[in-house]
């Protein structure tokens, strides 16, 4: 996994990591289009948001704070670790 | 068991069997039948240098094929092997989403003994070769020897009671049991059964200490019970999942009922005291043949334990003796797991699997490499046996202690005659 130079986590990278650390396959355009929906309704439970907050923490080196795993929708994981990607670096 | 009870009778109505045998009940049955053997060298990743030479390996599984990514990723391979094992065994009852009246009428009770040792030993590895952030999150579930019960629930949205027992080998038939009595209490329908994946590096290990294993290296000689060679046991992986439903239930959608779970008795004596497992699996038989309303003359066939440890042998033989009588000296007794090895808490559920396909061909499937019998017992060697039988008696110890009988009825029959 590469660094992300501008560190803003886009929807691709969303989709790539729920396939990689949770087994759950959603196309980036799908995910966009239902970035409002529960993570549930695509099949992602919580021990799998949890896999990947982990997956983030180790990619950019610093703890995301403790909401980001409670997130309930694609929008608000994004909005909730790209706002802590601006401010905690 | 009381009569009111007994017209809700616990009926198999579908085998799922991943096996080192072959997936699928067919593949097994004709290796079984056959008296064909499938212990071998031991070829899973990272067991080569092992003192453990022989094993019975489940070969040609592509988990990839029959389990959704999101599943396979927070399970280990003995998951795998059950998630399969439900699906084989639901298809092979014809038990499709119509018919599930409510999720809450479905159960799932699963044994095991070995958990998921191969996922955990990766994490483990991860956690002292890199640190705790390289640890996953699914560790927490995915070596738990619940995991199968969780997961064959989640996936199929079976919201019955649901269990997992912790009973050792003999935890199969224990849990095949646990599922008869969800039924009798007013479950439709249970899944249940027993897989595991014990050949993995971390898991041989734990094995290794056991001195009943088998470290024989032809495989041919590596598992010999009731014989003067016997020198251990051979362990397996794979498993077995079945179908049962209140006979009631399976009648209304058209199922047939294959073989009834007539009686269960469980007993406990100590770890590796094979000299008194003597009297705990006698009292198991008669507390199973009890329940079951079963005379010992009615015994047609006996699935034995079969340890291939002299003293564990003796015991068992002479148990059969305490509880059958004479009849102990003419039932046939055969133990086809010295052709797949022994799966654990899979192994008697594997054997109630055959018991169920041998009283339904009319055929007593042979023990692989055991011939010149040193004990006072008719057991099936070389070729499969021609014979009808009704009733048969399927035995478990563990190796900590635990000794369970079961009784299986052919058909929807009635618990006594």
């Amino acid at each position: 996994m590469t660094d992300q130079l501008d560190y803003q986590m886009t929807i691709e990278d969303l989709s790539t990591l729920m396939k990689r650390t949770a087994g759950v396959h959603v196309d980036p355009v799908t995910l966009r289009r239902q970035a409002e929906a529960g993570f549930d309704t695509f099949g992602l439970d919580s021990l799998g948001l949890l896999g990947i907050v982990a997956e983030l923490e180790k990619r950019y080196g610093f703890g995301l704070p403790e909401q980001a795993e409670r997130c309930k929708t694609p929008a608000d994981f994004l909005a909730l670790v790209n706002g802590a990607l601006k401010t905690g670096v | 068991m009381s009569g009111r009870q007994r017209s809700r009778r616990a009926v198999v109505t579908g085998l799922g069997v991943v096996a080192p045998h072959g997936i699928g009940v067919e593949a097994f049955w004709k290796a079984t039948v056959d008296g064909a053997s499938s212990l071998g060298p031991v070829t899973r990743e990272g067991c080569d240098h092992m003192p453990l030479r022989v094993a019975g390996e489940v070969r040609g599984f592509d988990a990839e094929e029959v389990i959704e990514g999101r599943y396979l990723v927070q399970t280990d391979r003995f998951t795998h092997f059950a998630l399969a094992a439900a699906e084989l065994a639901l298809a092979d009852a014809r038990f499709g989403r119509a018919d599930v009246e409510s999720p809450y009428s479905v159960g799932v009770v699963t044994a095991a003994g070995s958990g998921g040792g191969e996922f955990g030993q990766r994490e483990l590895q991860n956690l002292w070769g890199q640190g705790s952030r390289y640890v996953g999150p699914y560790q927490s579930i995915a070596w738990f020897y619940a995991a199968s019960t969780g997961q064959i629930s989640i996936r199929n949205d079976f919201k019955g009671p649901c269990g997992v027992v912790a009973g050792d080998e003999a935890g199969g038939l224990d849990a095949l049991a646990r599922a008869a009595l969800s039924v009798r209490q007013g479950t439709d329908t249970v899944v249940c059964g027993a897989t595991e994946a014990p050949l993995a590096p971390y898991s041989i290990v734990c094995q290794l200490g056991y001195p009943e294993l088998s470290r024989a290296t032809e495989p041919d000689r590596a598992y010999r019970p009731f014989t003067d060679a016997a020198c251990g046991f051979v362990p397996a992986e794979g498993g077995a999942v079945l179908l049962v439903e209140a006979e009631e239930a399976a009648r209304e959608r058209g199922a047939e009922a294959r073989a009834t779970v007539a009686g269960h008795a469980a007993t406990f004596t100590g770890a590796s005291r094979w000299e008194e497992s003597r009297a705990g699996l006698a009292r198991a038989i008669e507390g199973a043949l009890a329940e079951a309303g079963c005379r010992p003359e009615e015994v047609d066939v006996v699935f034995a334990d079969a340890l291939g440890v002299p003293e564990a042998d003796r015991a068992e033989a002479l148990a059969l003796a305490d509880a059958l009588g004479p009849h102990a000296r003419r039932v046939p007794v055969t133990a086809p797991k010295t052709g797949t090895g022994r799966a654990y808490c899979a192994a008697p559920v594997l054997d109630v699997a055959s018991a169920v396909l041998a009283m339904e061909h009319g055929l007593i499937p042979p023990t692989p490499h055991v011939s010149d019998v040193c004990h006072d017992l008719d057991l099936v060697a070389g070729r499969a046996r021609p014979a009808e039988p009704r009733t048969a008696l399927v035995l478990s110890r563990g190796l900590m202690g635990f000794n369970s009988a079961l009784v299986l009825r052919r058909g929807a029959a009635p618990s006594s005659e």
